[in-house]
């Protein structure tokens, strides 16, 4: 219950120890300093459900990711893992809307260096998809990952077991808090995964008025002191693709303002759901809470505007913010529709459009050069 | 007890009957269902559903709600499978109850009765899972291919039933009632001529894309009765659209919509229905289409069926000599919508779909017109006016003042049975999210 002031450094022992295989990512759930880690273990599973739902939707074809099945655990071996028409239509959305984003921010900062943060990034497969890209556009990247001890161990077990990862992958650095990897595919990348609670880095909120964005810079931990490898200087994109929405709102106010007060040319890609006082949102909030998860900042931030509000005040100069459902029908084009579309049957269109219509993606920028989608078309 | 009414309380029971019970029943329905046409006929009154898929315990709320069989005369529009956790629970009761009291029970086909589509959505699985094989899935599914396409209404009254509760509204002037899941009467809409209404407001918000008439559709089912809002017509109240007392024009029930290739409904009847739903053509659009803001036809996001427009739904029912169309297949959230000056109706009757819409139900009834003119007076299709003699300029106005009147129309709209009415240690279902 304590509040931590500094980064509960306990919290990042559980990468080092456990070796690889079963006993991995159960358990040893979070920071032992956030009450619930019931909470935790229970959050850290949606990760599961996200790999899963990205198998269902590479398996039938909605999308192309060799990674996904590297990083899926099956129900049980060999189970088919298919989801539903509309779940696959989201997760390619989803995925293709936020790969369509950072082609724009590595496009508008191709030549030198810059840097990807995905926090909660778990066992995306991103950037394992862009170290094996062929376009020259996708090189000279810093891609750094950040989730729960856990599951960044978990990872890098994974990437140590499986032999056509050790073809891309080759770890050359390993931290009780940390592992770092060059691309051999292409040398000039580098993904570095940190095993450590967010809620970690968010700073105390004075108890007084927990709502306020704490005033910047504060006098305390900078963010190269908590993540020291991360390269300020660089032209950086921020990811939170369903992470912070299980974070306090509070925490996440402070995590955001931690980046925009240390890297001057920054931009975010947030994705998470909306709505929740409709009827379907109330009954996306108690199915949620039934499985025992809680999203605190969907009340903060309940619709788009207030997304777009929320990266306002982090200090983002352009913001943008489109539901899923918009992006499914201004980003995909009519040609990749028809062949989405014919690859299974959708016939839940009006749950498509209600379900699609509770998550968004928003995205920012400031600072020199950075150039994301500024319009509904891309 | 027969072996049917142990099935039907076997079943009513949520629990599955016997894989070779299962076989004996589906013979039996195809036997029935073998002998109705393509569109079958059915006298009022009547209750008319929509989708259910699967949601057994919603089921039994609607029955509930609605009465049970045979004391009501049912009328269930498809897609009594898939998405829900009981498809096999509901249908098979659904079933019992048709070969049990055959003409209290119509079902027709809906899109999700189909081998293809009960692969995906859930169906087929749930059979193997219950059964440890395919066997029960093959046997419902030779069914679904003798199920009927559509229905026909008849001798349904323009006046509403009385009803207990007490009414300021005189029966004879209420066109639309909408009650709670208890009975009791949440709004009451006049009727007003026809003409004046499709000049005017309709009872949907004029033409867009709104609710229709929906039950307090900020406050949700379980609001007070609105008072004056949102009443059809623009205010005009009171008599018209056809002498009152008068039976109403036919109504057709079809899960989807119309069909480009459908221009009477005695084109449906001469389709050769027992198949498996094809990709396309006339049976599959009736199957498959969604009416929709639009002039004409136009593509499904779908990838089956189409869209229509007001003008081909008013077209279809002058030439057929139809006062409505009620279909189902689209979800929404007030469980019933109408549209296009209440010539067509959209009736849902799975609550919370998917255990995740949050979606109200609803279930319409027609009460049974005893002015004794009714039947025989009345076209279904049959003498339809097929005479083409409608074009031009002059159809907007000929089908405006031509138009039968619409029958009266009681919705009553439900909620998802509460989680303790579902018996057992209650599992709660979960539903997908993107996480
Ligand atoms: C729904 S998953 C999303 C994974 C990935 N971003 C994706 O979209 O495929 C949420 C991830 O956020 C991580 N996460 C949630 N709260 C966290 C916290 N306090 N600290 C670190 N990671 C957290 C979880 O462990 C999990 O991997």
């Amino acid at each position: 219950m304590s509040a931590p002031s500094i980064p509960n450094l306990l919290s990042l022992r559980g990468s080092s120890r456990g070796g690889r295989g079963r006993g991995f990512g159960r358990g040893r759930g979070g920071s032992s300093s956030h009450s619930a880690p019931g909470h935790d273990v229970t959050i850290q599973g949606t990760d599961t459900d996200a790999a899963l739902s990205r198998l269902s939707a590479v398996e039938i074809g909605y999308l192309d990711d060799p990674f996904a099945e590297v990083f899926a655990q099956r129900p049980a071996p060999g189970a088919p893992v298919r989801r539903l028409p509309i779940i696959n239509r989201g997760t390619y959305t989803r995925t293709t809307a936020i790969d369509t984003i950072f082609n724009h921010f590595l496009a508008s900062t191709a030549g030198s260096p810059r840097q990807i943060i995905s926090l909660g990034a778990g066992t995306d497969t991103r950037a394992l998809r862009l170290f094996t890209s062929t376009s020259p556009a996708h090189s000279d990247i810093l891609y750094y990952e950040i989730d729960f001890p856990t599951i960044t161990a978990k990872k890098l077990a994974t990437v140590r077991t499986f032999p056509p990862l050790c073809v891309i992958l080759s770890v050359i650095e390993n931290t009780p808090s940390s592992w770092t990897a060059y691309s051999k595919t292409n040398p000039t990348n580098k993904l570095i995964c940190h095993g450590i609670d967010l809620r970690d880095l968010a700073q105390p909120q004075p108890l007084s008025q927990p709502q306020d964005p704490p005033a910047l810079p504060q006098p305390q931990t900078p963010l190269s002191h908590l993540l020291p490898s991360i390269d300020t200087s660089l032209p950086t994109i921020l990811l939170s693709e369903c992470c912070l929405c299980y974070l306090p709102t509070p925490a996440t106010t402070s995590i955001l303002s931690l980046f925009t007060s240390a890297i001057p040319n920054l931009a975010i890609t947030i994705y998470e759901p909306i709505l929740p006082s409709d009827p379907f949102g109330r009954m996306m909030v108690s199915n949620l809470a039934a499985r025992g998860i809680r999203m605190p900042t969907l009340e903060a931030y309940q619709a788009p505007a207030d997304e777009e509000r929320r990266l306002k005040e982090a200090g983002f100069e352009e913001v943008r913010v489109m539901t899923v459902e918009r992006i499914w029908q201004g980003w995909v084009s009519q040609e990749e529709k028809e062949r989405v579309d014919g690859l299974e049957g959708l016939d839940e269109v009006e749950e498509w459009i209600l379900l699609a219509g509770h998550y968004i993606v928003a995205w920012g920028w400031r600072g020199k050069g950075l150039e994301l989608p500024s319009s509904e078309g891309t | 007890m027969s072996d049917l009414d142990k099935a039907i309380a076997q079943l009513r029971a949520c629990r599955p009957i016997p894989e070779a019970q299962v076989r004996e029943l589906c013979h039996k329905a195809r036997e029935l269902l073998i002998e109705e046409g393509n569109v079958v006929t059915v006298t009022a009154p009547v209750t008319i559903c929509g989708d259910i898929h699967g949601q057994f315990h919603d089921l039994m709320e609607l029955f509930r709600v609605g009465g049970d069989v045979p004391d009501t005369n049912y009328l269930f529009m498809g897609d009594f499978v898939d998405r829900g956790f009981y498809s096999l629970e509901s249908f098979l009761l659904l079933l019992c109850l048709k070969v049990r009291y055959p003409d209290r029970m119509t079902l027709i086909r809906g899109n999700h009765e189909s081998r293809q589509i009960t692969t995906v959505y859930g169906f087929y699985d749930e059979c193997l899972r219950k059964y440890g094989s395919a066997n029960v899935w093959r046997y419902c599914c030779d069914v679904f291919d003798y199920l009927a396409l559509g229905a026909i209404v008849l001798g349904a009254s323009n006046t509403i039933s009385p009803n207990p509760e007490q009414t300021e509204m005189s029966t004879e002037d209420i066109e639309i009632e909408v009650c709670n899941a208890d009975g009791q009467i949440m709004s009451q809409f006049p009727r007003t001529p026809r003409n004046a209404r499709a000049r005017g407001k309709s009872p949907n918000g004029a033409g867009g894309t709104t609710n229709g008439v929906a039950p307090g559709a900020s406050g949700g089912p379980s609001g007070g009765v609105p008072t004056g809002t949102g009443p059809p017509g623009s205010g005009a109240s009171g008599v018209s659209g056809g002498s009152v007392g008068n039976p109403a024009g036919a109504v057709l029930c079809v899960h989807g919509g119309l069909s480009p290739l459908i221009d009477t409904v005695d084109k449906i009847r001469l389709l050769d229905r027992k198949q498996e739903v094809p990709h396309e053509g006339a049976m599959c659009d009736l199957l498959w289409s969604d009416p929709d803001e639009i002039d004409g036809w136009g593509l499904s996001p779908r990838g089956a069926g189409f869209l229509f427009g007001a003008d081909i739904v008013k077209m279809f029912n002058y030439r057929n000599d139809l006062s409505l169309i009620a279909r189902a297949h689209q979800l929404v959230m007030e469980g019933f919508k109408e549209m296009f000056d209440t010539s067509i109706v959209t009736v849902w009757s799975a609550p919370n779909y998917c255990y995740r819409c949050g979606n109200v139900a609803a279930l319409l009834e027609l009460s049974e017109d005893d002015s004794g003119l009714g039947i025989f007076a009345r076209s279904n299709g049959d003498v339809g006016r097929s005479d083409g003699g409608v074009s031009g300029g002059g159809l907007r106005n000929v089908l405006e003042n031509d138009l039968k009147p619409g029958p009266a129309r009681r919705y009553r709209v439900f909620q998802a049975a509460p989680q303790d009415s579902r018996g057992m240690p209650a599992k709660k279902p979960v539903a997908d999210y993107f996480l």
